[in-house]
């Protein structure tokens, strides 16, 4: 058994009278994939900003290698990487100012960041647009530059939240061999979307949130075979099952 | 270490994208200019006689000893004296159009002649303490003259009565005797004598010394309040969330957003001072440090003005409005747009509550009054306590404010 590298318990965040997470845990191995689906609303976002130090949870803890995210958040955030659901990007600098820019933040000296950045770029197949502006990119262009932001500084734990959002085949296509080319690295990853062929595909275990609980969490495989045939039925059936097809907001 | 890297780095972005705003370089650099370039010359137009004015009324018929005085002070050519109807100058000192007037009575030559006495009258605005001062002294002046004239002609007619060269009764010989004297013709000394040292060339003061300080005061505070939109964006476009999420800390990330904030304004008080220096012919008084060091608590106060509403308000658009407000209501309450010292007491008083109020009253002491260094230090301290007030509920506003 592969070493616990995350551990959330019981985590809850309220805003206002609104419970947002309600006592979520769950455990992610070193180098596995785990997938957080879930519909809108449903907690996701609250879940990986507090994974990611960004919220503080009004109780429970998370700690990540050992670290507690409330009272080492230091530590947790110098292994981390984040790639928020929105394009986090200055519009105005070019893809590479972007990207060092991130780079120094996360501790690295000008050259390596630099270094780092066309690594990258070449990965997402953007290092002949290094120099232009982000905010005369296409859509899927963008979603790249985003994820390939959450890279520098090659974090153990990296956090990615709905990054194929609205964008084209072949960028998305682009971004799934990044993450298991990443995986293949050894790379511990949170994932969450909407897609389910991508959950499918790219995560080892899924959780599916609803209502700020976890309901199900297990391999995409046993998830499926609990509602019949793996081979038959598809995770979208488990999600539909689970969570109901009334609309959300 | 690493935190000062960090805040460089992030105050270095900062100003990356600004000078790739060509608008928010027009609205920060070359707006300000135009303003100052309007305003200066428009002020230097409207002073072309620099002679202090003085204004004087003489309810005596036409002839009469006030007349011979006006007459004398006006011949001394340094006093602009300009003769009023008494009602018209009483009104024009109401309606705060001159700060006050030297009035004759209408018995004033008889008042003397005869011995019974006379009185001058002063009126000044209540507020103008330094013309009220100064009219004082004048009247005190032309009264103890007259005195000492009048002491003169009475023993003058004493002794010719005495020697029996004129009647005691024959008051034509008597009159033609003592207007002479009191008129200060007599052969003695003038009736007011007027004595000037040149102590150096006297330099007309440039109206550039108020209007660039003032609209310096003004523009820096408004390009840092506007500049909280760019904060507030970078909350909107999550590229915050991203900061929080890596190794940098939450006081890098303020300090960061701060140094750039203040950076720009630095770079717009250097364009301010030495533009206002070549161009206009600014004085920064005889304590250039103290100036300088004005400006730069000016920027800080503004910047931690700037980081203090971006983490109080939700939208950009509300961010943009409220600087705006901000900068227009404070700007004039502070003196920015004319000098505070002109001002009723209450608006002074009132100007004390704006940081404004401080900025440009210091320099108004150090470019229009000469102070020294430690005349400004009250100013100083309380730009600082602006600046310490503004960043302390901005930390205290962006640990919950930081994440939509």
């Amino acid at each position: 058994m592969a070493e616990e590298f995350l551990v959330a318990k019981e985590l809850h965040k309220s805003f206002n009278e609104h419970k947002a997470v309600d006592g979520v845990s769950f455990t992610i191995h070193k180098g596995e994939n785990f997938g957080l689906l879930g519909p809108n609303g449903a907690g996701k976002t609250t879940t990986i900003r507090m994974l990611s130090t960004v919220l503080k949870p009004d109780s429970g803890d998370v700690t990540v290698a050992g670290h507690s995210v409330k009272h080492d958040s230091d530590a947790v955030r110098d292994i981390i990487g984040f790639c928020p659901q929105e394009l986090a990007l200055y519009e105005e600098l070019s893809a590479l100012d972007n990207m060092v820019f991130f780079g120094r933040m996360v501790g690295l000296d000008g050259k390596e960041a630099k270094a780092q950045a066309m690594k990258h770029l070449e990965m997402m197949g953007l290092a002949n647009r290094a120099k232009g502006k982000i905010a005369k990119f296409s859509g899927g262009m963008k979603r790249r530059i985003n994820l390939a932001i959450a890279l520098m500084g090659d974090p153990e734990l990296l956090f990615l939240d709905e990054p194929t959002v609205g964008i084209d085949p072949q960028s998305r296509n682009n971004i799934y061999e990044t993450i298991e080319g990443l995986q293949a690295k050894g790379m511990t990853i949170l994932y969450t979307t909407h897609y389910m062929e991508e959950a499918n595909r790219l995560c080892d275990r899924v959780a599916i949130i609803d209502g700020g609980k976890i309901i199900a969490l297990d391999t995409p495989h046993n998830l499926k075979s609990q509602i019949g045939p793996p081979d038959k039925v598809t995770l979208e059936d488990v999600f539909l099952k689970l969570t109901g097809r009334s609309l959300r907001d | 270490m690493k935190r000062l890297t960090h805040i460089w780095f992030i105050a270095l972005k900062d100003l990356k994208l600004f000078a790739t705003d060509r608008g928010a370089l027009f609205f920060f650099i070359l707006f300000p200019f135009l303003f100052i370039t309007l305003f200066t010359f428009m002020d230097i137009g409207a002073t072309e006689d620099t002679r202090l004015q003085l204004h004087m009324v003489s309810q005596e018929a036409e002839g009469g000893l006030s007349y011979q005085i006006i007459d004398a002070l006006e011949s001394a050519g340094d006093w602009e004296i300009i003769v009023m109807d008494y009602d018209e100058a009483y009104q024009a000192v109401e309606d705060k159009e001159i700060s006050g007037f030297v009035a004759f009575p209408a018995d004033f030559t008889e008042g003397i002649m005869t011995g019974a006495g006379t009185e001058l009258e002063v009126v000044t605005d209540a507020e103008a303490t330094s013309r009220r001062a100064a009219l004082y002294g004048l009247s005190q002046t032309i009264a103890s003259r007259v005195g000492a004239q009048y002491v003169i002609a009475n023993a003058t007619i004493e002794l010719l009565i005495e020697q029996g060269i004129i009647a005691p009764d024959d008051s034509a010989a008597i009159e033609q005797v003592i207007q002479p004297i009191l008129a200060g013709q007599g052969g003695g000394e003038a009736f007011i004598e007027y004595r000037t040292e040149k102590v150096g060339e006297v330099e007309e003061e440039s109206a550039s010394n108020w209007v660039i300080p003032g609209y310096l005061v003004m523009f820096v505070f408004f390009g840092a309040a506007v500049g909280a939109e760019t904060i507030v964006r970078e909350r909107q476009n999550h590229t915050l969330e991203r900061l929080l999420a890596s190794s940098v800390r939450q006081e890098a990330i303020l300090g960061g957003i701060f140094t750039g904030t203040a950076a720009k304004g630095l770079i717009q008080i250097l364009l301010f001072w030495v533009v206002g220096i070549l161009a206009f012919n600014l004085d920064l008084g005889p304590s250039p440090a103290a100036g300088i060091i004005l400006s730069i608590l000016t920027v800080i106060m503004s910047a931690a003005f700037a980081v203090m509403l971006a983490t109080l308000v939700k939208t950009q658009r509300s961010a943009g409005s409220i600087a705006v407000l901000a900068s227009l209501v404070l700007a004039p309450l502070g003196g920015c747009w004319w000098p505070l010292f002109i001002l009723p007491q209450w608006m002074q008083a009132l100007a004390k509550i704006t940081p404004h109020g401080w900025a440009t009253t210091g320099f108004n002491k150090l470019m229009l009054f000469g102070a020294d260094f430690g005349a400004v230090v009250p100013e100083m301290l309380a730009l600082v306590g602006f600046a310490v007030l503004f960043s302390a509920i901005a930390v205290w506003r962006f640990r919950t404010s930081a994440v939509e």
